[in-house]
């Protein structure tokens, strides 16, 4: 589809905000952010000033890196999902940092260093297909399992789930799954055992659930003793002593995501009674 | 003559002046097994739409873009959505058309190359047709996208414009869309001020035309207003659930 200019009535220079003053709020797709060392450039008399700053380059120029629902677009911001803006300041010096916006989703898309919860849809060769969520299955080799060798293959079967972590997740390929870090351990991945209950969230509930001060989890773990999987695709994985107790927990975190604080902790009291 | 359009006053059939838009509703994440969903009504029409994706080609994989995502639309409008009865929801001329206008008004707002090789559905059901569907049915669409969390390079609003006596008439009802003037349909990046999609299937003199697509596009920029904040408070509420 062809984009034409509509005369003169072009307001994107007007609407551009700086990034600072919108942080923790509400952005939407089409509005323009202006990075913190362009501010002042941009003000009344700032294009008289311009050329006097010739250490401009040497000042501060941090880097900036635009996460999830951000995009360079000139040398602004261009904001592409809605939700809420985040900052998160370098570990030295001042200026940069990550900006990223913190959108409510469902549908999951790849990200190198992820660890996600799959299913296993095929074996063919030597690498199994699973089922991430994304727009594409990933592929995952049989090597890409602890001690496992040529001889020794893993005992994966199409259905079983596998909780891993991405090496490969670009647009352009096949994602690209292992089961093992660096140093070739587990390190808790691989095939996740018999019984539990696989369901799925929404994917900012997934990473509110996994910040490290959620008290949803600690509440939950008060409750029964249990074993439990986040992917960050979305996908929970729970098992408790029973079916029922599976299930209870498996309600409470689905509905977590429409309750307040307030009616949370209404709820782990009456559960934490009964 | 037939129905006077405009009165002297300047008074439209339902009582709204030249520029005005009908009320807006909308909401977003009507739907739970959907990626994104909303629905829309705009005066009397009303219109639901429902995203899936980016997922896998669905059918034959030779569909796939290797640099882009396909953006798949249908069209349906419910048998009971117009005043006599449809024999069939979709699949006919029209719909066929009006998915086909709603994929090129898609392409141009989402960031397709971003997830090059797969799909994107987006499926409309226009509920009660009282003009003005195109619109509805972009608007719903706009917001289901956005429900979705797939990058657009900026909303989309559309209004439709229709000419009378010498004005412009924003936003037509049925009855005005059925009294036979020209009638154009605007779809407007309103960030951008660029035109998504412009559309027009009658004769209109050019020297109507400027004004014509001055109030069709003012009126889509009053639409993204009131979406905006439809938007805002949807993503407020979410948050505020999950603490913050």
């Amino acid at each position: 589809a062809e984009a034409a200019g509509v005369p003169a009535e072009s307001l994107a220079g007007c609407r551009a905000r700086a990034a600072r003053t919108v942080l923790d709020q509400v952005v939407l797709p089409g509005e323009e952010l202006l990075l913190p060392d362009q501010e002042d450039g941009d003000g009344p008399g700032g294009a008289g000033e311009r050329p006097l700053r010739l250490n401009a380059a040497a000042r501060s120029r941090g880097r900036v890196v635009c996460g999830p629902g951000l995009r360079r677009c000139g040398d602004r911001l261009l904001v592409t999902k809605c939700g809420r803006l985040r900052h998160k300041e370098p570990g030295s010096g001042s200026g940069g940092g990550v900006y990223w916006v913190d959108s409510q989703q469902k549908r999951y898309v790849p990200v190198k260093g992820d660890h996600v919860i799959g299913i296993v849809t095929a074996k063919s060769g030597d690498i199994f297909k699973v089922d991430v969520g994304g727009s594409e299955p990933a592929s995952l080799s049989y090597l890409a399992f602890e001690g496992a060798t040529k001889r020794n293959r893993p005992n994966v079967q199409v259905g079983d789930l596998i909780y891993g972590q991405f090496v490969v997740a670009n647009k352009d390929m096949e994602p690209e799954m292992v089961c093992i870090d660096s140093c070739g351990r587990a390190n808790g991945m691989g095939v996740i055992g018999q019984d539990g209950l696989l369901f799925k969230v929404t994917l900012g509930l997934i990473r509110k659930l996994l910040a490290p001060d959620c008290e949803i989890l600690q509440e939950v773990g008060k409750l029964y003793p249990l074993e439990i999987v986040f992917g960050m695709n979305g996908r929970i994985w729970v098992k408790a002593k029973t079916i029922q107790q599976t299930l209870i927990l498996a309600n409470i975190l689905e509905a977590c995501e429409h309750m307040t604080a307030d009616q949370r902790k209404q709820i782990f009291s009456r559960l934490a009674e009964s | 003559a037939g129905l006077e359009l405009l009165s002297d006053q300047g008074y439209r059939v339902d009582g709204r002046r030249a520029g005005e838009l009908r009320k807006i509703q909308a909401r977003m994440g009507v739907f739970a097994q959907a990626d994104g969903s909303a629905y829309i009504e705009q005066g009397n029409t009303k219109a639901l739409a429902v995203v899936y994706g980016p997922h896998e080609i669905r059918g034959s994989r030779a569909r796939a873009l290797p640099d882009r995502a396909l953006v798949n639309c249908q069209y349906s409008s419910a048998t009971f959505s117009t005043g006599e009865r449809k024999r069939r929801p979709h699949g006919d001329r029209k719909s066929c058309e009006m998915g086909l206008q709603l994929r090129q008004t898609f392409e141009a707002a989402i960031l397709t190359q971003l997830h090059p090789r797969s799909q994107i559905d987006i499926y409309v059901q226009v509920l009660q047709a009282d003009g003005g569907t195109y619109a509805a049915c972009v608007n719903a669409a706009t917001l289901a996208v956005l429900d979705a969390g797939i990058p657009m390079r900026d909303f989309v609003c559309a209004c439709s414009a229709g000419f009378v006596d010498g004005t412009a008439l924003a936003d037509l009802s049925h009855v005005e869309e059925a009294a036979g003037g020209p009638q154009l349909a605007l779809a407007l990046l309103p960030a951008s001020g660029q035109i998504a999609l412009l559309e027009m299937d009658a004769r209109l003199h050019e020297d109507h035309l400027e004004q014509v697509l001055e109030a069709a596009a003012r009126a889509s920029r009053d639409v993204h207003t009131v979406l905006d904040r439809v938007v805002r408070q949807h993503v407020q509420e979410a948050s505020v659930l999950l603490g913050d």
